[in-house]
C-alpha cells in the first residue's frame, strides 16, 4: 500500500463514526502481543474526538454549563464531523461554532445558545489578538488643541462587538462565577457588549444605545471628534462636547481606540 | 555519543499553569521547553510570559503541526511562522515529532505514526531537509508513543531514525517514555530501541508518565514518571552521557512544587549515573 493511500484510509477512519476501519487499513496494520489493531485505532480515533471536544469544553464553557455534558458531548461532535479541523493551531477550532449551532438547532433553541457562543467566541478572539498601539491618556493629553478636531480613531485589534438580544452576558457571568445558572430570556430591547483586552485582561462592557451609536459612528462611518460633537448636539444639546468628552476619556481608558490610519 | 552536543541540564515544559508561579518563585530549573503553537499567536498573554521567562532562562521550542510525514505540501505559512517565533525566542533548538498530524484534507491533531519503509524515508528526509532550509538550523525529531504499526515496515522505527538522521542530518529528541509506552504496545525490547540510535545525534531526552491498563499503555502525560520509566531513563543517561533532560506534563497538574521534586528526582538520579559513569571511565 502506498504510503498516501495507507494515510488516507487512515484519515478517513479518524474522521468518520467510530465502527470498524475499512478491511484493507484494517490489513495493513499490525497491533501487539496483547494490543489488538482494531483496540489500537479505536485509541487513535477516541483521542481525536477526546482532544477535539476538549478544546470547544475550554473555549465555550457557558455553552457547556447550560447544556450539560451529554448534550455538549453530542452538539460537538456534530461540529467535529461537520467542520472537521483545518488549522494547525486548535485554537481555530470554535470559529464556525455559532454559525453551526445557528443551522444546526430549531431557531427557538439556537437563537440565545448561538448569541452565547459569539459571547464566548468574541473573548476567545480578544485574549490573543495583536496588541496593536492603543491611544493613551498621555497621547490625549499632548495632543495639539487644533489637531482636536480632526482627530480620528479607530477600534483597538482586540475590540469585539456584540449585538445581544438575550441575556447571555448575564449567564457568562454566573459560569464565570461559579453562580446558580439564571435561565435564559430575552432582553427587552436589544444591547450592544463590547469586549476588549486592555493591558492583558479581557473585559467586557454593555453599552447604553447613545453610546454605542457614537462608538459606531467612530468606527463605521469614520466621524471626526467635531463630528462626533455635531451629531450629540441632537441628544445632549450645548452639552454635547463634555458628552464626548467623557465617553473618550472612558474609552482610552478601557484601551479601546488607537489613532485612525487612513 | 551524544556528549559532543551541549547538554542544557535539566527542563520543565513551560505551561499556562505555572506562568505566574515561574516569575514569582525563579524556580531552579536549568531551561524550558515551549510548545510553538501555543505562542504562535499575534498577542496577549501567552506572548507576554514568554518574553517574561525568555529573559531568564533558555528555552527550546517544540512543535506539535509540523507534520513532517503528512501527505500534504509542507505548510509554508506554518514554516514562517515557526521561524518568526525562533526568531523572537531564540531557543536552543526545534523539534517537532516523526509523524503525521495532518491528513490530505483536514488537520488531525495527533502525532500519528509512520510505516517505517523505504518510501516514508525518502519522503521524510527530503521534507526535512526543506524545514531545516527554512529554520537555517538542524531539526531535532522526536519518537512519538504509537498503538498500531504498518504491517508493511521494512525498518525497525529504530533503524528508521537512526537512517532518517544520516540522510537529513536532523537531531533526535529520545523520549524515554514514548518508547516504553511503544515497546509495550508492539512487544519489543525498550533497550535494544535505544542502543539502536545513533548516540551522536540525541539531542534531548523527555520524561513524562502514561496510563497503563494492563493490555496497553497509552501516552498521557497526565501522571508522574513510572518507574520502569526511570529505570530505563538511567540506563540510556548511563549509555549517552549527559544529554538535556525535560520533564513534561500536560494534565492534571500538580501543584508547581511536587512538579520541581519530580524534575529534582530526575536531577539526582541524573548525577547518580553520571558520576558513577565518570568514575568508571
Amino acid at each position: 500500500m502506498r504510503l498516501i493511500d495507507w494515510q488516507l484510509a487512515f484519515e478517513r477512519y479518524l474522521l468518520g463514526a467510530p465502527v470498524a476501519a475499512d478491511v484493507t487499513l484494517g490489513s495493513s496494520l499490525m497491533g501487539g502481543p496483547t494490543l489488538d489493531v482494531s483496540t489500537g485505532l479505536a485509541i487513535y480515533h477516541n483521542a481525536y474526538q477526546a482532544r477535539l471536544q476538549e478544546v470547544l469544553r475550554a473555549d465555550f464553557p457557558a455553552i457547556h454549563d447550560w447544556l450539560g455534558d451529554d448534550e455538549f458531548e453530542q452538539l460537538t461532535a456534530a461540529y467535529i464531523r461537520q467542520n472537521p479541523s483545518d488549522h494547525y493551531n486548535l485554537r481555530w477550532l470554535g470559529k464556525g461554532f455559532e454559525l453551526f449551532i445557528r443551522q444546526h438547532l430549531v431557531p427557538e433553541q439556537s437563537a440565545p445558545l448561538a448569541e452565547l457562543a459569539a459571547l464566548e467566541w468574541a473573548f476567545t478572539l480578544a485574549f490573543d489578538a495583536p496588541p496593536g498601539t492603543p491611544l493613551t491618556m498621555q497621547d490625549m493629553a499632548q495632543l495639539a488643541p487644533q489637531d482636536w478636531p480632526t482627530l480620528q480613531v479607530s477600534p483597538s485589534p482586540s475590540l469585539q462587538w456584540l449585538e445581544c438580544a438575550f441575556n447571555s452576558v448575564a449567564i457568562w457571568r454566573s459560569v464565570k462565577d461559579q453562580a446558580q445558572f439564571p435561565g435564559c430570556t430575552p432582553l427587552d430591547s436589544a444591547h450592544t457588549v463590547v469586549i476588549c483586552r486592555n493591558e492583558l485582561v479581557c473585559q467586557y462592557r454593555s453599552l447604553e444605545p447613545e453610546e454605542a451609536n457614537a462608538l459606531k459612528g467612530l468606527f463605521e462611518r469614520e466621524w471626526s471628534f467635531a463630528e462626533l460633537c455635531s451629531e450629540l448636539t441632537v441628544i445632549c444639546g450645548e452639552g454635547a462636547p463634555f458628552q464626548a468628552v467623557t465617553w473618550l476619556k472612558q474609552w482610552v481608558h478601557d484601551g479601546w481606540l488607537q489613532r485612525h490610519k487612513s | 555519543m551524544s556528549a559532543s552536543l551541549p547538554c542544557l541540564g535539566y527542563g520543565l515544559g513551560l505551561r499556562s499553569a505555572y506562568y505566574q508561579d515561574i516569575l514569582d518563585q525563579s524556580p531552579a530549573v536549568d531551561w524550558f521547553e515551549v510548545v510553538s503553537e501555543n505562542f504562535m499567536v499575534q498577542g496577549g498573554k501567552a506572548l507576554y510570559y514568554l518574553d517574561a521567562i525568555a529573559e531568564r532562562y533558555p528555552l527550546v521550542m517544540h512543535g506539535v503541526s509540523l507534520s513532517i510525514g503528512g501527505p500534504h505540501a509542507l505548510d509554508q505559512g506554518y514554516l514562517q511562522q515557526l521561524k518568526v517565533l525562533a526568531d523572537r525566542v531564540k531557543p536552543a533548538w526545534v523539534s517537532d515529532h516523526l509523524c503525521w498530524s495532518r491528513g490530505n484534507a483536514h488537520q488531525l491533531h495527533d502525532l500519528l505514526p509512520l510505516p517505517y519503509t523505504e518510501e516514508s524515508l525518502y519522503y521524510v528526509a527530503d521534507r526535512v531537509r526543506q524545514v531545516q532550509d527554512v529554520l537555517q538550523r538542524p531539526l531535532v525529531l522526536e519518537n512519538v508513543s504509537s498503538y498500531v504499526r504498518s504491517a508493511d515496515d521494512d525498518f525497525s522505527e529504530w533503524a528508521f531514525l537512526e537512517a532518517l538522521s544520516r540522510l537529513s542530518d536532523c537531531e533526535l529528541l529520545l523520549d524515554v517514555n514514548n518508547v516504553y509506552v511503544s515497546s509495550r504496545n508492539h512487544g519489543f525490547d525498550p533497550w535494544t530501541f535505544i542502543q539502536g540510535l545513533p548516540a551522536n545525534k540525541v539531542r534531548q531526552l523527555h520524561l513524562a508518565g502514561h496510563s497503563d491498563y494492563g493490555d496497553y499503555v497509552i501516552d498521557t502525560h497526565d501522571h508522574p514518571v513510572s518507574d520502569p520509566v526511570w529505570a530505563l531513563y538511567q540506563r540510556t543517561l548511563d549509555y549517552l552521557g549527559p544529554v538535556a533532560t525535560l520533564l513534561e506534563r500536560d494534565d492534571h497538574f500538580p501543584l508547581f512544587e511536587e512538579l520541581l521534586n519530580e524534575l529534582q528526582k530526575a536531577r539526582e538520579l541524573g548525577a547518580s549515573v553520571l558520576n558513577r559513569r565518570q568514575k568508571c571511565a
